[in-house]
């Protein structure tokens, strides 16, 4: 006999991201394994992500080993303008998607050699809402607004303020020309978020890259000691 | 239809949907819950739903969202409020209390319909 349903209200409880999520947990396992500083570093398309990427490799070739992440919608030119300055970067064409997903981070971690590689970052697609709810196994996401974008940007983007573990505040070098407020720009900050801290940076002029690479130094050497424990 | 953030929301819905729904049974609503972090604009993730769910085994299924609002603290009267949106003003005249928001998007329950056995 059939025809008769009934029905039924089946509770679940489980995180809609659950598969993206279960892959970026292997991904941060295989990572803290290698002792792998790995930045998510999530930005509005023309912040600035791959010029500081640029100045931060230039900076530290000879001292470190870093291996480069890039997603883009549709061209190669951010991979091809990170190769000058880094031969372990790997490009990856998100096509439509605004975001990188753990599943294309893992991929891409499987074509290039992480021997000694002490320093991942992965630029992700321009975007400042998509990117931030999808985990990819980091150790760190790092936030980066600019000057041109306007002082409102950080009140508008709640989500990446406090999930982000450093915000830089990148194109210090255009403020004489700007009317961005630094002071209303920290306090939303502060106000989502109270402990981030905020560096001040110039990708084009170098201004300021000594905090940052000294942050940078402080995670390498934290996932080196988690390691050893 | 535009590649708006809630897109990739509801594909993975979709996906996490057909793998929990049982074999034979309809899907009649699906229930989310999401924290204010997530910034969703509810319009864009039901246009987005119906737009994933079209022609699929549970097309015409019901998507409801229970969007949970900021949580806002005075620091300077003590009070503590729920608001759809962070930055607001206390009566107290503090123009900066400080905005809670959950990151939380979960699927809390599907509703279907079974053949009585
Ligand atoms: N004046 C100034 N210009 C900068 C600075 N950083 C980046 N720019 C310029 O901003 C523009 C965009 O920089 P990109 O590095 O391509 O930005 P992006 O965030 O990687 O952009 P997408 O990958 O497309 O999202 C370029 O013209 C850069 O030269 C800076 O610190 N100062
Ligand atoms: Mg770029
Ligand atoms: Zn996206
Ligand atoms: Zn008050």
């Amino acid at each position: 006999m059939s025809g008769q349903t009934r029905t039924v209200r089946l509770p679940i409880a489980e995180r809609v991201l659950e598969a993206n999520d279960e892959i970026a947990a292997g991904v941060r396992v295989e990572l803290a394994r290698r002792s792998i500083f790995a930045i998510d570093l999530i930005g509005a398309p023309g912040s600035g992500k791959t010029a500081l990427l640029e100045t931060t490799l230039r900076a530290l070739s000879g001292r470190r080993r870093p291996a480069v992440l890039v997603g883009d919608l549709a061209t190669r030119r951010d991979g091809d303008r990170l190769a000058r300055w880094c031969d372990r970067v790997i490009q990856i064409s998100t096509g439509e998607g605004c975001h990188l997903e753990a599943g294309q981070v893992r991929l891409a971690l499987g074509q290039v050699d992480l021997e000694g590689v002490d320093l991942l970052f992965i630029e992700n697609v321009g975007n400042l809402i998509c990117p931030v709810g999808f985990d990819l196994g980091q150790t760190a996401k790092v936030g980066l607004f600019s000057l041109t974008e306007g002082d409102d940007k950080a009140a508008k983007h709640p989500y990446l303020v406090t999930a982000a573990d450093l915000l830089l505040l990148n194109k210090i070098d255009l403020a004489p020309y700007l009317s961005f407020d630094r002071a209303a720009f920290e306090a939303d900050v502060h106000l989502l978020n109270p402990h981030v801290p905020i560096l001040e940076v110039s990708a084009t002029t170098g201004a300021g890259l000594e905090a940052w690479l000294a942050w940078l130094d402080r995670g390498v050497a934290r996932a080196r000691g988690a390691s050893a424990t | 239809m535009r590649r708006v953030h809630e897109f990739s929301i509801a594909e993975a819905l979709l996906a996490q949907v057909l793998r929990h729904a049982p074999t034979g049974a309809q899907v009649r609503e699906v229930e989310i819950r999401v924290g204010a972090l997530r910034g969703i604009e509810p319009e864009a993730l039901q246009m987005s739903w119906e737009a994933v769910t079209h022609e699929t085994a549970v097309a015409g299924c019901t998507l409801k969202m229970d969007l949970q609002p900021w949580t806002i603290t005075c620091p300077e009267c003590g009070r503590s409020w729920t608001s759809p949106i962070p930055f607001v003003d206390c009566t107290c005249g503090n123009t900066a209390p400080a905005p809670v928001g959950g990151d939380e998007l979960d699927l809390v329950s599907m509703t279907v319909d079974e053949e009585e056995t």
